[in-house]
């Protein structure tokens, strides 16, 4: 391992020598990266967007009409014993009108001739935001229905669904691309030290008759995939950057919807990362088993 | 130091040697001489591995070669300094560069480098083409750097491939003569030549080779 330094001393100059070539990789690399990025940054966005709505989610359960408060507490407790329920809320018929009533203010002419309240007494539910989920919500439901004195539940199962399937497929589209591009890049790399190592095999051949090991002769390779895929990561990364700073919050300015997406600082870290970890695998795939 | 027993090399039902046994030993200086063709190539060839032996068993400094496995192949060159008839010098490395890549290999310090690659130059009286590179040289200069570099390292044996072939008379007497103070330290030195100028009065063994066949011994 005391060949090291000197190794990457040869790969920076062969870097330098054919600067083209890698320049080329290193924008191509970019791409990949960047096209890598602008998924994660949609999924971190949307998971950013519905964060919250777990907190502001909640479940309603109908009681039957003319419960006495004793059997209502009952309810109220065996609720309670779920473990997924954070909260529970007596929602009288009177105040559940009188809500109503508020909310649609401007058109009070509904509730002329009303001469009864139809709306049932209510219970409002909070789960457990890490709980909740269209699969816990379901549970939960078939469960209070089983309660004697509850007749109904309502907890937006639409709504709850749609926004899970929108996450899924996000980080399903993300997680597909970033594999097909990954070996995209991975390729490319690939490509790249072959044929660096082409034009320099008859220097690689002296270099094992005069006793150097598998060792000495890819690492300067290792190297310049390694530093191949960091100068694409930090090219993306610079790219993404340009992206949110010139697109994403120049449209703030007349779209206040673009003010909520944020850049995730993330990236900052994971794009140099990920390129280098490619060039290695680019490398090392390329150089394959040297023979002697 | 170096034992052929029975040794074999055969490319596409041609044999290139058949059956070579002999000996050298320690701190002598042997040539190998007979026409282009007879196998002198092939026979350093198998001493460095760069050919596989296809039969017989051949050691090295207590290497069995037939035995050893690809990941041993590097380090058994490291035992031995190889000058190359086609030189296999880097032509976009200097003299010094080209030299010192036999200490690099074996992952020696940057000051031990320059030192010992200094001291090859002096050796072979070229100490001041340092900074030249193989193009600037002329060919029995760039034997020399050759030579610089397979003695750089102190190899145990010292292997060398027509190493006077295009040189004229008096460039080949001084290659020989550097040849001479080499062994002179200890290192065992075996040459391959078809010209019987170089051995004529030396009083060195002088093994001859013809059409694969190990066909005697003389002293020069």
């Amino acid at each position: 391992m005391k060949f090291l330094p000197y190794s990457f001393n040869i790969s920076i100059q062969s870097l330098i020598r054919d600067k083209w070539i890698n320049l080329l990789s290193m924008v191509t690399i970019a791409a990949g990266l960047f096209i890598i990025s602008l998924a994660f940054f949609l999924a971190y966005n949307i998971d950013m967007a519905t964060e919250k709505l777990p907190e502001k989610f909640t479940m309603l359960l109908y009681l039957e009409d003319n419960l006495q408060k004793e059997y209502t507490d009952n309810i109220i407790n065996s609720v309670k014993k779920n473990k997924a329920v954070l909260s529970v809320k007596y929602i009288s018929k009177e105040d559940a009108l009188k809500e109503l009533k508020s909310a649609l203010k401007n058109s009070n002419y509904i509730f002329e001739g009303l001469e009864e309240n139809p709306l049932p007494d209510a219970l409002e539910l909070k789960l457990r935001k890490d709980l909740v989920g269209p699969e816990t919500a379901k549970k939960i439901s078939e469960e209070v229905l089983k309660i004697k004195g509850v007749s109904e539940v309502d907890y937006g199962e639409t709504f709850l669904s749609t926004i899970q399937y929108i996450r899924i497929g996000i980080k399903t589209i993300g997680i597909i691309m970033a594999i097909i591009l990954s070996a995209g890049i991975i390729f490319v790399c690939y490509s790249t030290v072959k044929m660096l190592y082409y034009r320099r095999q008859e220097e690689f051949e002296t270099f094992k008759l005069l006793g150097a090991t598998r060792g000495f002769i890819r690492a300067p390779f290792i190297f310049e995939g390694a530093i191949i895929g960091l100068g694409g990561g930090l090219l993306s990364l610079f790219g993404m950057y340009v992206f949110y700073y010139m697109v994403i919050l120049k449209f703030s300015v007349t779209i206040p919807f673009f003010k909520m997406i944020l850049f995730p600082s993330d990236l900052f870290l994971v794009l140099p990362f990920l390129g280098m970890l490619l060039g290695i695998a680019g490398a090392a795939l390329a150089l394959g088993r040297l023979k002697y | 130091m170096i034992h052929f027993h029975n040794v074999t090399k055969e490319y596409e039902n041609q044999t290139a040697l058949r059956n070579i046994t002999f000996s050298v030993g320690k701190g002598e200086m042997v040539f190998i001489t007979g026409h282009s063709g007879s196998g002198k190539t092939t026979l350093l060839k198998l001493i460095y591995l760069a050919e596989k032996i296809d039969k017989g068993s051949i050691s090295v400094s207590g290497w069995e070669l037939e035995k050893l496995a690809e990941s041993g192949i590097p380090f058994l060159r490291r035992n031995i300094g190889i000058v190359f008839q086609d030189f296999k010098l880097l032509a976009n490395r200097n003299v010094f560069e080209n030299v010192a890549l036999a200490l690099r290999i074996r992952g020696m310090g940057e000051k031990e480098i320059k030192g010992k690659v200094f001291e090859a130059l002096k050796t072979v009286y070229l100490r001041h083409k340092t900074d030249s590179y193989p193009k600037a040289l002329s060919g029995g200069e760039q034997q020399k750097v050759v030579i610089a570099r397979a003695i750089v390292a102190d190899p145990t044996v010292l292997l060398a491939d027509e190493p006077t072939g295009n040189l004229d008379p008096d460039t080949a007497s001084g290659i020989i003569r550097t040849f001479k103070e080499i062994n002179a330290c200890g290192t065992t030195v075996l040459i391959a030549t078809h010209n019987r100028e170089l051995f004529r009065n030396t009083g060195r063994r002088v093994i001859k080779l013809d059409a694969g066949n190990l066909i005697g011994e003389e002293l020069g």
